[in-house]
């Protein structure tokens, strides 16, 4: 049961993890500022990584 | 103004995701990487799921290697990598496993405790991803890992662990520390489920001794140590002491496993089955804070001059000289250990004899290195190949 309930807290873990992608995404489109927008870009690691399980 | 914003945009994107495809790469190919393992021929080799379904499909269900020489006797458990990030651990216990037969009595090993903290590196400490051992038919590969498990495979930790059964209070990321999780729990995290597996291969395979091999940074007090259960306090003094003024060039000291810290093999293997639990400490310079460059030359040689610098304001619990601390040395040591637990706890419990043949001696890896005593997988037979 338990165990189950930790696998199911992980999945909504990966789906949080999806919603910031695409949070970060979308002001990095929007951003006018050149250097908000390399930001937006470098903050953008960590999420794809461990969304693709990678890291 | 604004084609160019665009042309920015663009520009730090593909940079962005370049830089995110290679590191995506080097992270899968550790992670991915098999370690081949030419047992001897009295291998009989388990997976930890045969005693334990609770960790079935998981990374964390490693080869149990069993030497039974059919002749009544004593039975020893070794582990090792139960913190990747120390690789003498993993080295002894392949040394073991590629070379052992055993006459009398019965030997475990465990060589990848959490292979799921191989799989990964330290965020920000520039470990390096592999070591190698040069031997005659070229150079043998292991992962270099984390101290904890990696979180891809338990994720989200806990905002503080709890051990069970203890309550005990600890850092959050020691929820994927399998040295912080024994006895284990058969329902919680992939760690706390990984040693309740390995206390059932203690149980099943009514083991007498437990030996888990650690490494250290020479600025941390429990250096160049066996940290004994009670039950195992005669044997371990005897130990200390041989070795000490037998063999040793630094001693090997001795330390009661604290009562009150639970969760570490030495204290709750001991306390939750019927075998006596050691845990073995050596120096390995790359672990320390102070340390310059880490790479594998770091690792395997364990010289470092900002160590050595430390060791001479007398800030360090082990002595380092030019020399440093050598994997053969390291090895060595823990290989000898394990030796002189077998023999001594013999002489202590006459029914608890351990014999066997094949490693090499103290003095035969200070001399030859380690490369002799690991097998080529090219030209070994495919039944005697496994993959950690």
């Amino acid at each position: 049961m338990l165990v189950t309930v930790n696998f199911i807290i992980t999945c909504l873990y990966y789906v949080i993890a999806l919603f910031f992608l695409i949070a970060i995404i979308r002001v990095f489109v929007k951003s006018k500022n050149p250097q908000d927008a390399i930001l937006y870009c470098l903050i953008m690691i960590p999420f794809v990584l461990r969304i693709l399980r990678l890291k | 103004m604004e084609k160019k914003l665009v042309r920015i945009k663009a520009a730090a994107l593909v940079i962005v995701l370049l830089a995110t495809g290679i590191a995506g790469y080097l992270f899968r190919e550790q992670r991915v990487y098999k370690e081949p393992v030419v047992v001897s021929e009295q291998a009989v080799v388990k997976k930890l799921s045969d005693y334990s379904d609770i960790v079935k499909g998981t990374v964390n269900d490693c080869n149990i290697y069993i030497y039974d020489s059919g002749v009544p006797g004593g039975t020893m458990m070794i582990m090792g990598s139960n913190h990747p990030e120390e690789p003498t651990g993993v080295m002894v216990c392949n040394m073991f496993a590629e070379n052992l037969k055993v006459t009398q009595g019965k030997i475990i090993i465990v060589t990848r405790v959490n292979t799921s903290g191989s799989l990964t590196t330290r965020n920000g400490e520039a470990y390096p991803r592999y070591f190698t051992q040069k031997t005659a038919w070229g150079e043998k590969k292991w992962r270099m890992g984390d101290r904890i498990g990696s979180p891809l495979d338990s994720w989200p930790d806990p905002e503080v662990y709890i051990h069970y059964p203890s309550g005990l209070n600890l850092a959050y990321m020691d929820i994927r520390n399998t040295n912080r999780n024994w006895p284990g729990k058969a329902d919680g995290l992939l760690t706390e489920r990984t040693c309740y597996a390995l206390m059932e291969v203690i149980k099943q395979e009514n083991v007498d001794m437990t030996l888990d091999l650690h490494e250290a940074e020479l600025e941390y007090p429990v250096e160049n140590m066996i940290v004994v259960h009670e039950k195992a306090s005669d044997v371990g003094a005897m130990v200390s002491m041989m070795l000490t003024s037998q063999t040793f060039d630094v001693p090997l000291s001795m330390d009661f496993s604290p009562k009150a810290l639970h969760g570490l093999t030495h204290r709750e293997v001991g306390d939750y089955s019927n075998a006596a639990s050691y845990l073995a400490e050596v120096a390995e310079p790359l672990l320390d804070r102070i340390r310059g460059i880490t790479d594998e030359e770091l690792l395997m040689s364990g010289k470092d001059r900002f160590v050595m610098k430390a060791g001479e304001h007398g800030l360090l619990y082990s002595p380092i000289d030019e020399s440093g601390w050598p994997i053969e040395k390291r090895v060595a040591r823990h290989v000898e250990t394990a030796r002189k637990i077998m023999e001594v706890n013999g002489m202590v419990h006459p029914d608890q004899v351990i014999a066997f043949e094949g490693i090499p001696s103290y003095e035969e890896i200070l001399a030859n290195g380690c490369g002799p005593y690991y097998h080529d997988p090219a030209t070994a037979s495919a039944d005697r190949i496994f993959y950690d």
